[in-house]
């Protein structure tokens, strides 16, 4: 079928390796190649902060990288994807772009334009699609509650993602949920924020935020919580420990990325195959639902 | 007649003599500012930013006017503009499609220049000039991809290291005592 370039980004292969081995499973299954680069780096999406410049050409490398193979990006991070389709964005300005390939020219690279980023939910929606997905459930996730949440990154901005995602009423993440047989549930707070961005500079801010829905979610009766991006998989999954303790409460609301709700639909191994022993917040719960 | 008089005094009152009338041009040089001049302070960036709501003192709104009246020292030295969670709400409902996100980029590129740049940031900027990722490596993420069969992974820091020194990102240094 298709082939790609994996682009684990920073925080997946070393804090989250579980999203990985999941992806990798999930894209193998349905034959989508994916060629790792060991070049790669860090998209620049917080360099941004530091240096709007930095930040681009960070991207800009990347992508050149990929495209010197030929290439097409897949990504796992909401935040890299969009850090990387809004470079491609800026880097459609021909001056930009002969400025960043002036620098890049130094290290041999140079980006001329060709390569695309799409990230791993994006294609299993749009290339492999929710009717194919459906025919090849092997096991029964119906008793699933389960709590979408897009990543901010993936949706916006509007003027990247244009024709793909509606920010304010987003509906492909509840498709997928849906194709693999679980309840997506709706709830107030779909589209806030996880605060991982924030979280480097300001933790009570970043709390702040991953409390409100957490608090959202407590009565709603939801089995977990899935989602598409590791650092909204650490604000959610990583901080419950820490409110229980501060905050006296009792969350215990598993999450998982998509990959891996998938990976158990389709008759993956829990642990095996989508490393499901690794999270946080046991998922050992719902795995008893799954018939 | 009877009531007295009430006197209020000002005093946090600002003189509008110490702003700086060049403030708001210079941050309108950088590209990704261009729709500040079309802000008309309605409010709509503040109302749905979700910073806004847990911390009221964090105020897109208020910032944005506060560029545009030459406030350069309260603003780049403020640690609020370090808030934002770059959800981008602010950007999506804006009516007059002022970007204020890509503002406040332009804003904190200002500031940490200045040496207000918060340690995190400055950090992760060292680890990527090192590794090319924003962590330093270590071991137990080194054995946790080796029991899961993941590849290894190496370090090539050396091409990010060469473009990105010629912006200057690796001379910036952090705000005293900041996290």
């Amino acid at each position: 079928m298709s082939k790609y370039a994996l682009f684990l980004g920073c925080t997946t292969p070393v804090k989250v390796p579980q999203y990985e081995l999941a992806s990798r499973w999930v894209c193998k299954y349905f034959g989508i190649e994916l060629i790792d680069i060991e070049e790669f780096t860090c998209c620049g999406i917080n360099q941004v902060n530091l240096s709007i410049e930095a930040g681009l050409l960070m991207a800009a490398m990347n992508l050149a990288l990929a495209e010197a193979r030929g290439l097409d990006i897949l990504t796992l991070c909401a935040a890299c994807t969009g850090a990387l389709a809004e470079a491609i964005e800026k880097l459609k300005d021909e001056t930009i772009r002969n400025n960043v390939n002036e620098k890049l020219r130094d290290v041999g690279l140079e980006y001329k334009g060709k390569t695309k980023v799409r990230h791993i939910s994006r294609v299993l929606y749009e290339e492999v699609g929710v009717e194919r997905i459906k025919q090849k459930i092997k096991k029964d996730l119906s008793a699933l509650r389960i709590a979408p949440h897009y990543g901010c990154h993936y949706l916006k901005p509007k003027s990247v993602f244009a024709g793909f995602e509606e920010p304010d009423n987003p509906k492909t993440l509840h498709e997928l949920i849906s194709a693999a047989g679980a309840r997506p549930v709706k709830y107030e707070t779909l589209g806030l924020c996880c605060g991982g961005k924030v979280s480097p500079v300001s933790e009570d801010l970043s709390r702040a935020l991953v409390r409100k829905k957490l608090d959202n979610l407590a009565d709603k009766e939801i089995d977990a919580m899935v989602l598409q991006c590791q650092t909204c998989y650490l604000m959610y999954s990583d901080q419950q420990k820490e409110i229980n303790e501060e905050y006296a409460k009792q969350y215990n609301l598993p999450v998982l990325l998509y990959p891996q709700l998938l990976g158990l639909a389709l008759g993956a191994d829990p642990v095996k195959d989508l490393g499901l022993n690794l999270h946080s917040v046991s998922p050992e719960k719902i795995l008893s639902k799954v018939i | 007649m009877n009531k007295a008089k009430k006197t209020v005094e000002f005093k946090e009152t600002i003189s509008i003599s110490e702003f700086d009338p060049g403030f708001k041009s210079d941050v309108l040089t950088h590209p990704d500012a261009r729709g500040l001049n079309a802000c008309f302070s309605c409010g709509t960036c503040s109302a749905g930013c979700p910073i806004h709501e847990v911390f009221p003192d964090y105020n897109p709104k208020k910032l944005a006017k506060m560029v545009r009246l030459g406030m350069r020292k309260e603003v780049l030295s403020s640690p609020h503009i370090w808030y934002c969670a770059t959800c981008r709400n602010c950007v999506e409902r804006c009516p007059q499609n002022v970007e204020f996100f890509s503002i406040l980029n332009v804003l904190k590129n200002m500031a940490a220049k200045e040496g207000y740049a918060p340690a995190a940031w400055v950090k992760q900027t060292k680890h990527v000039m090192e590794t090319g990722i924003v962590f330093a490596k270590e071991d137990s993420w080194v054995k946790k991809r080796e029991a899961l069969s993941l590849r290894p992974l190496k370090e090539y820091a050396d091409k990010i290291r060469r473009i990105v020194e010629k912006t200057g990102i690796d001379k910036i240094n952090p705000r005293v005592n900041s996290k």
